[in-house]
């Protein structure tokens, strides 16, 4: 195959093909969500620190770098996402899903109340 | 009713927590309690029914991600609309209202996900949910909202 030689994981089995190239779409869904958790850091970082205040900007930030780690972890376990899974094996990334949903309610809450701290300033 | 009094030996109460609030007496039931968070913050999935098909969890996966985009992509767009055209009448309100999209978005994101996984470990037809329906009355409303803005704000 090759893989052991060039340091490039074996050919993908045809079956995950077979599933409609699930795996890959979904490893492109959860790079396509890091790069837009990078986007909003980087408007909340803009905003935070030019209209309410510099410190503001870090929140921005912190989004701005979760969203990078999750890309890392997308690009390290794109050929773990790739697997050929078959029912019993359990495919669900809970822990992630959780962390992931947290941070979004986090980043919302924090929007909407450095806007609100704008408007009354 | 009477509420046993502790050093009642080898005995094991189940009764509720009784308090009075207003004159009116209060229960408080913790089983009660312990529902209403899950319901809001569903458990894993995975202690319930069996393994579905793959391609139904990642889908299920790619539908949740996809919620988490639009929760990011209305923050943004609200936040935007705050600092792009602060000129423009109403601006701020658009800002808040699509802000407030999105945290209903983030907030039922989870929930939704772990509720279709259950209902697909289980066997059972997929919940309803409005949120769609809201979502979409909602963003709607914001971007006929900001058209008339504009138009106003140029006459």
């Amino acid at each position: 195959m090759g893989s052991a030689d060039s340091g490039l994981p074996a050919r993908r089995p045809m079956n995950s093909i077979g599933g409609g190239l699930q795996h890959e779409r979904t490893a492109l869904a959860w790079e396509r969500t890091a790069i837009s958790m990078m986007v909003a850091g980087v408007v909340l970082a803009r905003f935070g620190a030019q209209e309410v205040h510099f410190s503001v900007g870090f929140l921005g930030i912190a989004e701005t770098v979760a969203g990078a780690l999750l890309l890392l972890w997308a690009g390290r376990h794109d050929d773990e996402l790739h697997s050929p899974a078959t029912p019993p094996d359990s495919v669900p990334q809970v822990a992630l899903t959780r962390v992931i949903g947290g941070l979004s309610v986090v980043f919302s809450a924090v929007a909407l109340a450095v806007v609100i701290v704008r408007l009354l300033n | 009713m009477t509420v046993p009094q502790s050093g009642c030996s080898g005995t094991e109460y189940s009764l509720p927590l009784i308090g009075v609030r207003s004159g009116v007496p209060h229960v408080h039931n913790p089983a009660a309690t312990v529902k209403k968070v899950t319901r809001l913050l569903p458990p894993d999935p995975r202690s319930v029914g069996k393994e579905p098909d793959y391609r139904f969890t990642l889908a299920n996966e790619r539908t949740f991600l996809a919620w988490v985009r639009t929760s990011l992509a209305l923050a943004a767009g609200g936040l935007g609309a705050v600092s792009l055209i602060p000129d423009v009448f109403g601006s701020h309100v658009l800002g808040i209202l699509l802000l407030l999209l999105s945290f209903a978005t983030a907030g039922t994101a989870y929930r939704r996900w772990a509720l279709n996984e259950t209902a697909m470990r289980l066997g059972e037809p997929l919940p309803p949910s409005r949120l769609p329906q809201f979502m979409a009355a909602g963003t709607a409303l914001v971007g006929v909202v900001a058209a008339v803005l504009f138009v106003v704000e140029a006459v």
